[in-house]
């Protein structure tokens, strides 16, 4: 029982690698330049609710910091700062072991809104991105919240069971 | 200013601070021009690119396996097509080879230094891709070779439909590719392409700097009233005044308008590179210059 927690973090590595190897092939032609998947980031998010908003800041910056060393293009900490940020603030506002699906749901796209938002102002912080934030909405944010909304429908089930397991070894270790 | 100090806590307060500004701090470092990445960096993306390389090829044949099935029908009309290319190439390459054999004796006779002659003399290495990063504004590839087979900072990457952007960083055996569609004219850290048009290499110039990411075209501004550009010319890079080797294709002319001063001309071209599917790309080698 104590295999879960590095279990967890395997997983978030391997969606990391699917993220940037598969999911471009799954994707159609025309909107490839438009969809931009973060699997590792839904997970993070229900790590925040289910688990601990602090586990998730960490998870969020380490995983967000991985991304940016591998795609580091021109900038680096944006991911890091984004998904580390924004899984905090929704576990800070939402937090609660027995959230319900609808509350998960509306907090994955509250999140994915939020993380997108965050890393838009970030680029446009550093003049990297000239694109009015309207276009961007409607361009790649609006997408993103929607694939992103699939694929927490999808995990949704067996992720909860196996976070609500990880919760009840902490307490229990809290007890011991 | 008190109450939010009440509100969150002291600790709390200051911690987040402290993020805050070193998440600043290290924006503001990676953003600069900093060409060599520390040893934890290289040790990361090569065991990550290592990975990756494991599942992204597997998956481009099977996507690629449906892909084919849906295009049999093209296939027979491409294959006619590129046979009459080919006639016309094998055609080509008999003046070509006159050509290149009399521009050699020339270059002898006029006492052309080791340099110059080898200035032109490019190698294309092939490289896989690893991994694509699709975010609009940051889009970059990592590609399988990388510092231990020669790959510097800077170099060209081309597609074998044309350029695909510049290589950004480099660890020892993989590399990132930042695409052209990051160019940007008020990035200092961009470079931007002397480009002109094939066929009239010594009529055409023009500076590309900048990509419109809502219509996905290249502006090549800085044409001169008199250039006999048209829709449909193919803009390759000049090859004069820095980073980008000679030849290189780009893309074809959309339109050519009236530039924004009024006195130069600005065109519109679409990249002839595909920037989707990414399987294999050449890394240009341009030959060292000596010291």
């Amino acid at each position: 029982m104590m295999m879960r927690r590095p279990v967890l973090i395997l997983l978030l590595f391997i969606l990391f690698i699917l993220e940037g190897t598969v999911v471009p092939w799954l994707i159609p032609d025309a909107w490839q330049t438009r969809i931009v998947p973060n699997l590792v980031y839904i997970v993070i998010l229900f790590v925040s609710i289910y688990n601990h908003r602090h586990t998730a800041l960490v998870l969020g910056i380490v995983f967000g910091l991985l991304h940016d060393v591998v795609f580091y293009g021109q900038i680096m900490g944006t991911y890091s700062f984004a998904m580390g940020l924004s899984a905090y603030l929704m576990g800070f506002i939402f937090q609660t072991p027995r959230a319900p699906m609808p509350i998960m749901m509306t907090v994955i796209i509250l999140g994915s809104l939020l993380l997108d938002s965050t890393l838009y102002g970030i680029y446009t912080l550093f003049q990297m991105g000239h694109t009015s934030y309207d276009w961007a909405l409607v361009h790649h944010i609006l997408p993103d919240v929607f694939v992103h909304f699939v694929f927490g429908l999808i995990i949704y089930v067996p992720l909860r069971s196996q976070l609500e397991k990880i919760s009840k070894l902490n307490q229990k270790e809290k007890a011991a | 200013m008190l109450k939010l100090f009440k509100l969150l806590g002291n600790k709390r307060l200051f911690v987040i601070l402290i993020g805050l500004v070193m998440f600043v701090a290290l924006m503001g470092f990676t953003l600069g021009p900093r060409t060599n990445l520390s040893w934890p960096e290289k040790f990361l993306r090569d065991t990550v690119g290592f990975v990756q390389n494991i599942f992204y090829k597997p998956a481009g044949y099977v996507a690629g396996l449906f892909e084919d099935i849906g295009n049999m029908n093209d296939i027979h009309k491409e294959n006619e097509q590129l046979k009459i290319a080919l006639a016309q190439y094998t055609r080509e390459k008999a003046q070509f080879n006159f050509m290149e054999a009399e521009n050699k004796t020339l270059q002898e006779a006029l006492h052309f230094t080791e340099t110059q002659l080898e200035k032109y003399n490019y190698e294309f290495h092939i490289a896989q891709v690893v991994s694509v990063n699709t975010d609009p504004n940051n889009r970059s590839l990592v590609i399988d070779i990388g510092g231990r087979d020669g790959v510097k900072v800077d170099m060209s990457v081309t597609s074998v439909d044309g350029l695909v952007g510049v290589v950004s960083k480099v660890s020892n055996f993989t590399s990132t590719v930042k695409l052209i569609t990051t160019m940007d004219v008020k990035d200092p850290n961009t470079n931007a392409i002397a480009a002109t048009a094939l066929n009239s290499q010594d009529k055409t110039f023009g500076i590309i700097e900048s990509y419109d990411e809502k219509t996905g075209k290249l502006l090549m501004t800085g044409i001169k009233q008199e250039d006999p550009l048209k829709k449909g010319d193919t803009i390759v890079s000049s090859g004069s005044g820095g980073l980008y080797p000679r030849g290189m294709i780009i893309g074809t002319v959309d339109s050519v308008q009236v530039g924004e001063m009024g006195l130069l001309r600005t065109a519109i071209i679409s990249p002839s590179a595909s920037f989707v599917d990414w399987k294999q790309l050449f890394v240009v080698f341009t030959p060292e210059v000596p010291e």
